[in-house]
This record gives C-alpha cells, structure tokens and sequence, in this order.
C-alpha cells in the first residue's frame, strides 16, 4: 500500500522484524528495574488502604460517607463515571480508529485496550459497594428467584448492569483476540519451562497459518464494527442515569452523546498520561513516537472542544428554555457554593485544551504530560459537578444542603487508582505492551524510510 | 506416505512472489505461517471469504430476539407492574438492553467461531515448526507427489526466491 | 483522460425537465389544492434547509478529511467543492424567509403577551435572527470558497505552503461550523415550536446533513462515472462512502433516539409537547422517517458486497435523500401548517423545482475546473487505494 512521503514515520530508528519482536518483549523477559519496584509498592499501598476503606464501609454501612438525605449520590458515583469514562478511549482507539483505518492507531491500541479493562473493574467497584450489600449484588440480574419478581428493566441503573458487564465481556474478548498471536511469539522465546508451559496455554496453539490469520483479521473487524456502537452506547447509558430523571441540570437531551465525547477525551488523557511515562521506561520511544503524541493531541482537542461546545449549549439552552429551575441549577452551578469545582472543570476541559492548537505544544512531552494530569482533574470535576451541585440544591429550599467526602471515601477512590496502576504495572511484565504482529505489518508502509533502501 | 517440503523466507515479499509461482505450477501449498497478516496471500492461496460475519449476524440476531423477547414477557405476561407510568410493552426502555446483548451474543458467537474453526483454544497442540515463525521467519509447506516428480521445480522456485533451509519431509502414514 | 466535465445537452435538458415538471405541478397544485400563505412558506423553508444542508456538508467533507490527513478522498474532493457552490443561492433563498416570517415562526408576532417568548426575546427577534444568519453565511461562503480557491492555486503550483494553508483552513470552518451549525438549527427550526427546546438538536441536524451529503456525493459519483469520468475511483472508495450511508444512518438514529428516549422517559409535558403531535397527527409519516431512514440503508448495507456495489449503493443513497427531505418536513409541518399538512402537488412541485435548480448549479461548477485535482502531496495515495 502506497503512502505519501510527507507522512511521518510511526515506526521510527532502523528496524527490522527481528528487532521489533525483540524490543518489545524485552520488558518480559528482563528483570523489573528499581522503579518499577517503587511504583509497586506505591500502588499496592494504596490499594490496601482502598481495601481497607471498602471494609469498613461494609462492615459499618454507607453512613460512613458524606452522603445525606439531599445529596444520596456523591464521590462513589462520580468515580464511577470518571472510570468507565476512561475506558472508553481504549475501545475508540482500537475499534473505531482500526474502522478508519488509523494506522498510528497499531503502536498504543493494546495498552489502551489493558487500560479500559483496568478501568471498568474500577468503575464496576463502585456500584457494588453503594449497593451497601455486596454479598447480594447478584440481585441485580434477572434470575428466577423465589419472589417470583424479575429486575426493573425500566431502570437505567439497570441497563448500566447490562451495558457495562457487556462492555467488560467485550472489551476483554477484543483484547485477547488480539494478544493470541503475540502471546505466542512470547511463548516461542521465552527460555524457562514453566513459563513455556503457561504462554503455550494462553496462546491457544496459535501457529501463524495463513488461513488463521485470515479469520483473525476478519474477527478484528468485525468486533471493530460491534465495538464502535457498544462504546458510544455505555457511556450513553450511563448518562441516561441522569437524565431520565426530573432533576435541573441532569435532565438534558444532548447527555449521551456530550457524556461520549467527555468519556474519550478523559481517555485519552489517561492513555496519554500512562504512555508518555511507558515509552521512556520501556525504551519504546521508537514505537510510539512524538508524531503518536500529536495525533492524540488532536483527538483531545476535538473531544475537549466538542465538550466545550456542549457546556455552552447546556448553558444557553438552560436559559432558552426559560424554565426558571434549569436556569439555577446553571447559574448555582457557576456562582453557587460549588463554584470552585465548575470553575476547575471550564478550566481544565474547555480553556487549557486549546492551547494545543499550536502545534509545538502538541509535541513537547512534557506540557503534554502535565495538560493530560489537567484533564484527568477537570473531567473528574465535571462528574462531580454534575452530580453534587445539581442534587445539593434542588426544588425544596428547606432541603438544600451541602456535600463533603469522608476519609473513607476517599480512600476508597485512592484505593481504585492503586488497583488500576497496579493492574497496569503487572501488564506491562507479563503481556507486550504493544500489538507486535500490529506494528510489523504496518512497518514496509509505514517505517522509516531510511531502512528500506538499504535493505534491497 | 505423506511427503512435504518445507523452507522459510525472510521477507514477505519473496513469500508472495513463490506462493504465486508454485500455485502457477498448480503445486498445492498446504499451509504458510508468518509472524503477521500479509496482503493479498489470501487471494495468491485461492482463499474462500470467512464467513465469521454470517456467524456474528445469526448470533447477534438471537441475541436481540432473546433480550427483547424476554424482556417483554417478563413485564407483560410473566409479572406485570405499573413503574414509573410507563405502559407494560414499554419499547424505548427495552431497546438499551436488547442492545447490549445484541452486541453480546455476536462477539461470542464470532469468538467461538473463530476459535473452534481453526482448531484454537487453551491446551491446543499445534505442532510448532519452527520457533521464529512467530518473530521473523515467513515458512512455506508444501505438499509433494509421492512419486517425487514435483520436487526438482519446487526446490527451483524456492531457491530462486532465496528460501532457506529448503527441508523435505517425510511422514508415514 | 478527459479532465473536465461537460454539461451534456442531455443531461441539460433533464435537468430542465425536472424543473419545468416542478413549476407545472406547482401551478397545478396551486389552482387544485389552493395552498394558505402558511404552507407556501413551509415548503420554501423546508426545500431550503434541504438543499443548503447538501451545499454546506460539501465543506464538511473536504474539511473533516483535510484535518484528519485523509488520503483517499483527494480524488473527489472536486465533488464536495461543487456542492459548495449552491451556498451563495441558498443564502439568497434563505433571505427570502424575511417575508414569511410571521406565517413561520410564530414568536416573530409581536404583542404575544406570552412570557415564555418574553423571555426568550433577546434571541428570536426579527432583527438578530437575520444578523445572525448574515453570519452564518458569510463565514461558511467565505471560508469554503477559500478552501476551494485553496485547491485550485495548487493545481497550478506544487508548493507544500498550499497542503498546510488547507488544513488551516479546514480547521478554521470546522471550528465555525461547529458553533454555527447547531445556532442554525436552534434558529431555523427548534424556534419553529417555539416553546420547546432540546440541547441535543443541533447535533441531530447536523448527523442529518451528514447522512444527506454522503448520498449525494455517492450519487453524484454514480453519474459522473456513468458518463465515463472518474475512471480512478474504484470499489474502495465506494465501499468507504458505502460505510459512511451506513455508519451514519446508524449514527443518526442513535441521535434521533436519544432525544426521543429521554423525552419520553421523563414525561415533562413541556418536552413532550413536541412528539404528541408528530406521533398523534402523522403517525405514519413519523415512523416511516425512521424505517427509511435507519432500519432501511442498516439492512440494505449490511453486507460487504451491498456497499461495494454502486448501482445498489446509488439505490439506497436515492431512498435514504428521500428519507431525510421527509425527516425535515416532519421539523417543520407540525409546528408551522400543523394536522392538515398532506404531502401533495405543490410540496412535490416544490422540491423538483429546488432540485432543477441546484442540480444545475452543481454540474455546472463540476464543468469549470478540471475533475481531478492536482499536485496534493496526497493524492497518490488515492490513487493506490486498496485495503
């Protein structure tokens, strides 16, 4: 396939196949060095507090949070929404960018992919600890039980039960259809026995024939195809939470697809965060190049735009409407006691993101870097201010009340983080961190072009 | 007596310019390995289109019958109940699920396709020809007349095309 | 290789005939279904939306695919520059809803004494309304010709500065229209029922002008290549267009049931006020829009081969077109006629008339420059285009 000299390489330095496979099962097959070490232990730590907390909060019930009678949703449900958000650039990156064929797409899909599956079992935690009774969470799938009832399928809590275990399901097939092949390169160079033994398991005798290779490209595709619709309806489904219901600032038609754009744009700013530091501890800054950088800088400000675009749109259609309890929840929200928190959500969504109009800033690793923290923030904060400022101030003013995490909400936040970075960090020892067959065959096309003169 | 040749290539692009000579010379291939998809070998070895699409639409169509099927004998036949002041057949709030599970059952179906297909699954024992297939070696098999009338021409094509360790094989059966 | 386009006689003259056939029903209609003001107006506004949606995603396509570095199009791209060429005529159709304002859009009345309009009367007033749609064109006129002018200095110079201006440019109508497309929608056709109010609209409108667009790019191709031009687009291309009828028939039915799932969910009588009609007075015509327009090109494009084939891909873009000028009639009808409406020979001869016109003002742009464009550091990749 022909491609234009005046793209940029995405394989860069003079690779061959040899070196691609070598360099990027290197981090399997070495021996984790003192920061990774570090990073574990900092992970695991505050993943046993999160533990620690969960316990707690089980053992002495939801009182333990901040909640209250007026405000019965808080940091739990934000965070579920921040987290499933978050996966959902893994699933863009590999299924939507594969169906426009996005070659850049080849070098950051499998950890994107890891990251989402990370996420939603974060995201999943929080549900099932405000259910209060976790040991009972298996009541929220119709079962035939003895009260003869079934669940409510009219309940958007419900289609999230159905989207996000589907979303998981999914996403986790996708990403291993994906890992056969380059599991079992593993399997081929890997020396100790024991080790054979697992790899060979887990690569399900791939052999590389072509009529399998076949099968699976044609797979790749069309769970591409199912992808593209199942990621835009999560987080659809998981706005509908909000805005099937009759509150002011939650019930809002433009909720599904603004909660999409907002669920990739905060993606991307994890897999931006997680990559920029992967490629220099890894030594994959060959693979995954500044131009990939840029390139998902680009996709940020288009979803930080179209976010920003949709803030506005809320903002004036709360005043069009004329509906003069719309018009509060927004003007409460920018000027109420939760000011703050929308003005840190403008900032970091809508106003920093536009710097990256200027093309040296989508290159330099480290704004990008810090930019990505922002918007890990802001997005945070937009969740949080959906849902505690429109819920502290609602049509009762004798009600109106205000909102504050415990510790042990927090903690329990900090303890999802820890399992994400954790389960992150054993990825990274154990599966290659990027689809290997993926980047070989896009390297004649799309390597340097410095190599294939001399290799003929 | 099944008699085979084997040899692997370093390059894709002698890969396909053999596997065209030889399907020319109506000499049956009767597998290659490579490290990644190549373009085009498909067409060169006479492939058939998957038809893992026809799997994923029948599977995804039982999916969606199933969810929305179920979901409306469950709240009109099985236990009606007024909620919210929706009607029973309350079609908008069925259709999230029959989506989801939709989408659910085809990728299974499409997964277990693939998987059972090609004979891939936890504890499968392909046999493994040589270890580098998977990193950088491009490997041809092809199957041989007993009578050994192919093999001068075979081998010909082969080294032409700069294969390496050109082997023949011979199993009893 | 002939490089450019001309107008055959024939095809001149089926466009006449497609226009003359308007007027003639249209004088027909007028004497037997003698239409009210209100209705005249009605299909005025409804065929200019249409056809100002296809002229205006023209500068959609060319500028999505420039800021995403698309390589494939860059051999139609004379296409969706053609399509642009229509915008200065729909500005002046659009300046012409001036004097069916009050048959319209009901807040123009003044002395309504409704405080909901009150309130809203720093937005829909007559003034602003026209201010601001003096806006929208210049800016989309202005920046698509300059994509176009763009395009064309670099047929004659094989200078790099003209790939890097077009994607600032690009860029530059991406942003506006972004903002603009969805004010349009809330001015031209939320404010039609004028109490009601959906944050989701615009972007509904907008899912729909990109659904309308692509069928006729895909149409246009199909002609173009039945007269024997286009010899280098091949099936990839038309099995990418095909994906797009699809994805976004799909796409713009994910919109459409947004909208409608949270309305019908929350059951607050000023959201619902606004599908009560539709569903109660046009009940058939309401979901026809939505068979034709989703369930239609989703199984008809589903497989492989149905999106590589042109004849069948031109089919379903016909139908699918037809869909959505029903998809904007049912915008505009209920708030404007309301029950009475029937499709009949004045709303036929309307839209053939509008067809003639921009028909003709398409094609002959398509004969002004040569079909292919020249000297875009992307365009071989167009050229070797395989998947």
């Amino acid at each position: 396939m022909y491609v234009s000299p005046i793209r940029e390489p995405l394989v860069t330095g003079n690779k061959t196949y040899k070196k691609i496979t070598d360099e990027i099962s290197a981090p399997i097959e070495g021996k984790p060095g003192k920061a990774w070490y570090a990073g574990i232990t900092l992970t695991v730590s505050a993943l046993l507090f999160g533990l620690a907390m969960m316990g707690y909060t089980i053992w002495n019930g939801i009182g333990t949070w901040g909640l209250n009678k007026t405000i019965g949703w808080g940091w739990g449900i934000t965070n579920f929404v921040w987290w499933v958000g978050i996966g959902h650039a893994g699933t863009f990156i590999s299924a939507i960018l594969l169906l426009f064929r996005q070659k850049w797409r080849t070098s950051i899909n499998r950890s994107a992919e890891a990251m989402t599956l990370f996420a939603v079992m974060c995201a999943g935690l929080f549900p099932l600890i405000h259910m209060g009774r976790p040991l009972l969470g298996f009541f929220v799938f119709p079962y035939p039980n003895t009260r003869g009832l079934w669940v409510n399928f009219n309940s958007p809590l419900l289609w999230d039960v159905f989207a996000i275990s589907t979303y998981f399901t999914v996403s986790l097939l996708f990403w291993y259809v994906g890992l056969i092949p380059d599991i079992g390169t593993i399997r081929d160079r890997i020396k100790s026995k024991f080790k054979k033994w697992i790899y060979g398991l887990l690569s399900f005798g791939w052999t590389g024939s072509a009529k399998h290779w076949q099968r699976h490209e044609s797979i790749s595709l069309i769970l591409a195809g199912l992808a593209a619709p199942l990621v835009l309806s999560v987080h659809s489904i998981v706005s509908t939470d909000f805005a099937t219901s009759v509150i002011p600032g939650w019930h809002t038609t433009i909720f599904p697809p603004y909660f999409v754009a907002g669920a990739i744009f905060s993606g991307f700013a994890m897999v931006l965060t997680l990559l920029i530091i992967t490629r220099k501890v890894l030594n994959l800054e060959n693979y995954i190049t500044v131009g990939h950088i840029e390139s998902m800088n680009k996709i940020i400000i288009a979803t930080g735009s179209i976010v920003g675009i949709a803030y506005i749109t809320e903002l004036f259609i709360a005043w069009y409407s004329g509906v003069e309890y719309e018009q509060y929840a927004f003007l409460n929200r920018a000027t109420g006691p939760y000011w703050w928190a929308y003005w840190i959500m403008m900032t970091c969504n809508v106003i920093s993101p536009q710097l990256l109009w200027i093309k040296k800033l989508r290159r330099n690793l480290v704004f990008t870097f810090i930019l990505s923290i922002f918007i890990n923030i802001g997005m945070w904060f937009e969740r949080f201010v959906i849902i505690v400022t429109s819920l502290h101030r609602d049509y009762l003013p004798s009600s109106w009340s205000m909102y504050e995490p415990t510790i042990v909400e927090v903690g329990i936040f900090i303890g999802t983080l820890g399992l994400f970075f954790t389960c992150f960090l054993l990825f990274i020892r154990v599966f290659p961190v990027i689809a290997i067959a993926e980047v070989k065959s896009v390297l004649k096309s799309s390597g340097d072009k410095k190599d294939k003169s001399e290799k003929h | 007596m099944r008699r085979y040749i084997s040899a692997y290539f370093e390059n894709e692009e002698n890969l396909l310019r053999a596997a065209k000579d030889l399907k020319e010379k109506q000499v049956s291939i009767q597998d290659v390995l490579t490290p990644f998809p190549i373009h085009g070998l498909d067409s060169i070895l006479g492939f058939k289109r998957s038809n893992i699409p026809t799997v994923g639409f029948i599977s995804g169509a039982i999916g969606c019958i199933l969810a929305f099927g179920f979901q409306a004998w469950a709240f009109i036949v099985d236990y009606p109940l007024f909620i919210g002041g929706k009607p029973h057949f309350a079609i908008p709030s069925f259709i999230p699920i029959t989506f989801e599970l939709t989408v659910l059952f085809a990728s299974f179906g499409m997964v277990f396709a693939f998987l059972i297909r090609s004979k891939l699954g936890p504890g499968a024992n392909n046999p493994i020809h040589d270890e580098r297939i998977t990193d950088d070696r491009f490997m041809i098999i092809i199957d041989l007349d007993e009578g050994g009338n192919q093999d001068e021409m075979v081998k010909e094509i082969l080294a032409k095309e700069e294969a390496q360790e050109i082997k023949v094989k011979e199993i009893e059966k | 290789m002939e490089d450019k386009y001309t107008l055959k006689r024939k095809t001149q003259y089926g466009i006449l005939s497609i226009a003359g056939v308007g007027i003639l029903l249209l004088i027909l209609g007028y004497f037997i279904e003698s239409p009210n003001r209100q209705e005249l107006w009605a299909n005025v506004l409804i065929n200019n939306l249409y056809f100002l949606f296809i002229a205006l995603f023209g500068g959609v396509f060319l500028a999505l695919h420039k800021i995403a570095y698309a390589g494939w199009y860059t051999a139609l791209k004379r296409i969706p520059e053609a399509l642009t060429k229509f915008l200065p005529i729909s500005a002046v159709l659009m300046f012409l809803i001036y004097f069916g304002m009050h048959d319209l859009y009901h807040w123009s009345h003044e002395g309504l004494h409704d405080p909901i309009l009150e309130g809203k009367a720093a937005y829909l007033n007559v003034p602003f309304f026209f201010a601001r749609m003096a806006f929208y064109f210049l800016g989309w006129i202005g920046l698509t010709y300059l994509l176009r002018k763009n395009t064309l200095d670099q047929d004659l110079n094989p200078d790099l500065k003209y790939h890097k201006r077009g994607k600032i440019l690009a860029a530059l109508f991406m942003v506006f229209f972004a903002i603009t497309s969805s004010t349009m929608s809330w001015d031209w056709i939320m404010s039609i029922d004028a109490h009601w109010f959906s944050t989701l609209f615009g972007w509904f409108i907008f899912i729909g002008m990109f659904v309308c667009g692509i069928a006729t790019i895909i149409l246009l191709i199909a002609f173009l290549k039945a007269q024997g031009y286009l010899e280098y687009i091949n099936k990839e291309h038309i099995h990418d267009m095909g994906k797009y009828l699809f994805a976004f028939s799909i796409f713009w039915m994910y919109l459409w049931f947004s909208q409608y799932l949270l309305i019908w969910y929350s059951h607050i009588p000023e959201e619902t006020a606004y599908f009560a009609p539709r569903l109660k007075d046009h009940t058939v015509l309401f979901f026809t829009v939505l068979i034709i327009n989703f369930l239609f090109p989703f199984l008809a494009l589903m497989t492989r081969d149905s999106k590589r084939n042109l004849k069948w891909l031109s089919f379903v873009a016909i139908i699918v077109l037809i869909g959505h000028w029903l998809n904007i009639y049912m915008l505009v009808i209920p708030g404007t006629i309301g029950n009475e409406a029937q499709i009949g020979l004045v709303e036929i001869g309307f839209a053939a008339l509008y067809l003639g016109g921009f028909l003709y003002v398409v094609l002959a742009s398509l004969t002004k420059t040569p079909l292919l464009v020249k000297n875009d550091p992307l365009l071989k990749e167009s050229f070797h285009y395989e998947t």
